[in-house]
């Protein structure tokens, strides 16, 4: 199950990649985020996996479909011949070389596993990382602050 | 190191090149963005796969969802700027924005 979730999140990756459509692109992109979000239910990461189809799938797939229809008039993003024959070729060469190299490399590392974390999640959220909330808070902000100059109209177009 | 995190690693550093790949190579604006997205997409499975590897689920959650708003608040910044220079020069191609190019 979990590979077969993985094969799915690769292959909705290479779809939003490849897609000549800019809008399939964006709904390939969707399914990628639900396939990740899966996964992380399937470990046990109950409140990332609902942010995760909430804010990736939900409110990022609008942005990108809300940018997309203002900007483009129906034109399709052509890729290169050449591309499209060297990307098979390019990432059989990755998965070979990933699949050389990795467990070589991560086999030689020390076990991860340690006692497990013991308290609630919002226990370890608002008490444990108070800083990276004030940190977020912040982020959330600047960005309001960027959008709103970017679309702020200038006198002359009044 | 247990099979179940190599074989998450595996697809961490596939999507990663897959994103890297789609930087490098596209020349449409929302595809970049898209590229983005996966190298993101990445590196939230490595933070959730190493988080369940180490028995820190709570943590790698909490790192997760602050990494989820840092990501949302760059791609609003990235998707307002590219409709601004939409307007300018009704074009997404990044070829044809190299007005501050020096």
């Amino acid at each position: 199950m979990h590979t077969f979730l993985l094969l799915g999140l690769v292959s909705c990756s290479i779809l939003a990649v490849f897609s000549s459509d800019l809008l399939k692109a964006a709904i390939s992109l969707a399914g990628a985020s639900i396939f990740l979000a899966m996964l992380f239910f399937e470990m046990g990461a109950t409140y990332a996996g609902v942010f995760e189809i909430s804010v990736v799938a939900g409110l990022i797939t609008v942005l990108f479909i809300a940018t997309i229809s203002l900007t483009t008039k129906e034109e399709e993003t052509k890729h290169s011949k050449r591309l499209r024959l060297l990307f098979p070729l390019i990432l059989i060469g990755l998965i070979l070389i990933d699949f050389l190299f990795m467990r070589q490399y991560l086999g030689g590392l020390a076990p991860l596993a340690g006692p497990a974390e013991t308290g609630e999640f919002g226990q370890i959220f608002w008490g444990g990382r108070t800083f990276d909330l004030v940190a977020q808070i912040a982020i959330i902000l600047s960005g309001v602050f960027c959008v709103l100059a970017l679309f702020r109209k200038r006198s002359g177009d009044e | 190191m247990s099979d179940f995190w190599i074989l998450n690693m595996f697809f961490v550093v596939l999507l990663f090149l897959i994103g890297l790949f789609c930087l490098l190579a596209m020349k449409n604006l929302i595809k970049l963005l898209i590229g983005i997205e996966l190298l993101s997409k990445g590196i939230l499975l490595a933070l959730i796969a190493t988080g369940f590897e180490k028995n820190t689920i709570l943590t790698s959650q909490s790192l997760a969802i602050s990494f989820i708003v840092v990501e949302v608040s760059v791609l609003a910044t990235a998707m307002a700027l590219i409709i601004n220079l939409y307007r300018h020069t009704k074009s997404l191609d990044v070829k044809n924005i190299s007005n501050l190019k020096g």
